[in-house]
Formats: structure tokens, C-alpha cells, sequence
């Protein structure tokens, strides 16, 4: 690899510019690709093969060739509603991932920048709230108040956008309410069903990192289901 | 779903370029049944077998710097390396769980 290709790389990763390198391992030559650009020489003919690494998410060697793929990809953005205990652990939980956190929440005494030093906290409603954020098929929304007047809009938001992954705690209980709520303001029951609630897989514990971490692995297996 | 973009070794190949030393980057790019690293995994190596990242757990890092080493000693841009449990050095280098990597090695110059 050359410097000057290396030196490249830094200033796209640190721009969060999404890229590929790729690499030939015959002969060592290496370049940045842009996603919906045309790689140059030898490259070229693997286009279609270098955007399907992109859309798996995936590196690795092309099929039957000498090149190299390995793409850096932008992060999957997570919207928490309620900045409780339990966010704080997924904030820490999803550093170490490819998760992007923006968290919102119209009490202030929550929303503090003291509670989350690092993380875009936006202390309004819903509503006005889903004006300030970007958001696509491949957001995910975890709800956390249980309280419907906060985490019923942002849940019709994210039902409404079809994002890939919702998720919003609460009891058995509270959650049937919640469908109730849901099917009453004319969400059909597939929509309702695709609501992880009670959220998080099943692991026993019930303290707010226990419960952040199974919040998380149901998060990161179903973004590979995507 | 590792996140690459807050990945640091690229940057500390920089800064050890910036501090005149001979870089080899280390790159994970195949692997067969259990590896403990994923594809893209990095490790660098510079003249003197200091090195920083890794490429598996531990089972193959000294074999690859000591492949890294002879690449700045001969002088050669590229090898691509594959670490086998069968392999008859397998006590020394091969990997504990039973799975396959390939290691690509390339001088950054």
C-alpha cells in the first residue's frame, strides 16, 4: 500500500465518508473506491461484486479472483426514546458497535448532557424531536419511557417510516395495552406485530444492564437479518 | 458489524511511518470454519517486531511478524500467508480453534 493511499483512508474515516479498499493481492496495487463510482484498470471489472460487499455489509476476497474487498460503511442509526438508567448501558454497549445513538426525551431533569457526556440528546417531544433527525428503513427505535404520551408517537413514527428494527420495554401487560392504543389509532396487526415488545431476548436478568444487554443482542441480530 | 471508522491501527501505521520506521500491515482476508478474528481484522509490524492489533487470538501473531520481517528484509511489496491447524508447525502456530485464516502481508512504502 502506498502512503498516499493510506493517508486517503485516514481523511475518509475520519469524514465517516463510506469507501472500499480494495486491494489486488497479485501485485499489491491498492485503491479507494466510492460506492457508485467505477473502480479503475484491473478493478473495474469487479463492480458489481465490490457493491454487493456494501449492501452484505460484508469483507472479504472476490469469488474466483485475486481482489481484496473491505468496505467501511456508516453506522446504523438508534433512536432511544427515554434517557433512563437502562440507555446509559446501551450507549456503552453500542460504542464497541457499528451503532450510531441519538437519544430523545422532553424531560429535561433525563435529558441532561451531564447523564450523556458524548451522545446527541434531544430534550423535546417526539413529534418535533423526528424533525431534527435523518431517518430511513434501516433506523431502529428503542422505547423506553412506558409511558404512552412519550413512546406511543415515536413508535407510530417509526411504524409509519418502516424502520427495520422497533423495539419498546414494558410489562406483558403494558404492552397489550400498547397494541390496543396502536390498533386503535389504525395500525394493522402485522404493523403491531413487528414491534419487539416486551422488548429484548430472554435472558433472566433483570438489572438495567442486563436488561440494556439483551436490548442490544436482539438489536444486532435482527440488523443481520436485515 | 464492527465499526471501522473509529478503528485506530491505520492511524498508529501513520504515526510510525512519521517516526521513519519500515511498516508492514497485516490484514485478515479469508477465513474457514472458527477463526477468532473477522475478516478485515489488522495487525502492523515494523522492522524491529514491534507490533500493535492483531489477526487472530494470539495463536499465529508471532508467525506473522516473523513473515513481516522477512518481507522488509528481502525487500518484497506483498505475500499472502494461510495458517492451517494441520499444518506441521501446528504447535507453534496453529490455531487452537481448529479453524483457517489467510494473512495478507504488504509493506506500506
Amino acid at each position: 500500500m502506498k502512503i498516499k493511499t493510506l493517508e486517503e483512508i485516514l481523511k475518509k474515516k475520519s469524514s465517516k465518508t463510506e469507501f472500499a479498499i480494495l486491494t489486488n493481492l497479485e501485485n499489491g496495487d491498492s485503491e479507494i473506491y466510492l460506492p457508485g463510482t467505477s473502480p479503475k484498470g484491473e478493478f473495474s471489472k469487479y463492480v458489481d461484486q465490490i457493491e454487493n460487499f456494501f449492501k452484505s455489509k460484508k469483507n472479504g476476497v472476490i469469488e474466483n479472483s485475486e481482489i481484496f474487498v473491505e468496505t467501511y460503511i456508516k453506522p446504523i442509526k438508534v433512536i432511544i426514546v427515554g434517557a433512563v438508567h437502562i440507555a446509559q448501558y446501551l450507549v456503552d454497549f453500542a460504542k464497541s458497535l457499528n451503532f450510531e445513538i441519538s437519544i430523545i426525551d422532553p424531560r429535561g431533569y433525563f435529558a441532561s448532557k451531564q447523564r450523556f457526556p458524548d451522545i446527541k440528546v434531544i430534550n423535546k417531544w417526539p413529534k418535533e424531536a423526528f424533525e431534527e433527525i435523518k431517518t430511513n428503513s434501516s433506523t431502529a427505535l428503542i422505547a423506553l419511557t412506558h409511558d404512552p404520551k412519550i413512546d406511543d408517537p415515536a413508535l407510530q413514527y417509526a411504524l409509519k417510516n418502516k424502520f427495520y428494527y422497533i423495539g419498546a420495554l414494558g410489562s406483558k401487560k403494558t404492552h397489550e395495552n400498547r397494541c390496543q392504543r396502536l390498533s386503535e389509532a389504525g395500525f394493522t396487526n402485522d404493523e403491531i406485530n413487528s414491534i419487539h415488545g416486551p422488548i429484548g431476548i430472554k435472558l433472566g436478568g433483570k438489572s438495567a444492564p442486563e436488561i440494556a444487554l439483551s436490548i442490544i443482542a436482539q438489536l444486532v441480530s435482527e440488523t443481520y437479518k436485515k | 458489524m464492527k465499526n471501522s471508522f473509529d478503528e485506530k491501527i491505520l492511524d498508529e501505521a501513520k504515526d510510525w511511518i512519521k517516526a521513519n520506521q519500515k511498516v508492514v500491515l497485516a490484514t485478515v482476508i479469508q477465513t474457514w470454519g472458527s477463526s477468532p478474528r473477522q475478516v478485515g481484522s489488522r495487525m502492523i509490524v515494523n522492522e524491529k517486531g514491534d507490533f500493535s492489533g492483531s489477526v487472530s487470538g494470539g495463536c499465529v501473531e508471532s508467525a506473522v511478524v516473523s513473515e513481516c520481517l522477512s518481507l522488509i528484509k528481502d525487500n518484497k511489496p506483498c505475500k499472502k500467508i494461510e495458517f492451517k491447524v494441520s499444518n506441521e508447525s501446528a504447535w507453534e502456530v496453529g490455531l487452537a480453534c481448529g479453524g483457517e485464516i489467510a494473512v495478507y502481508i504488504e509493506q506500506i512504502h
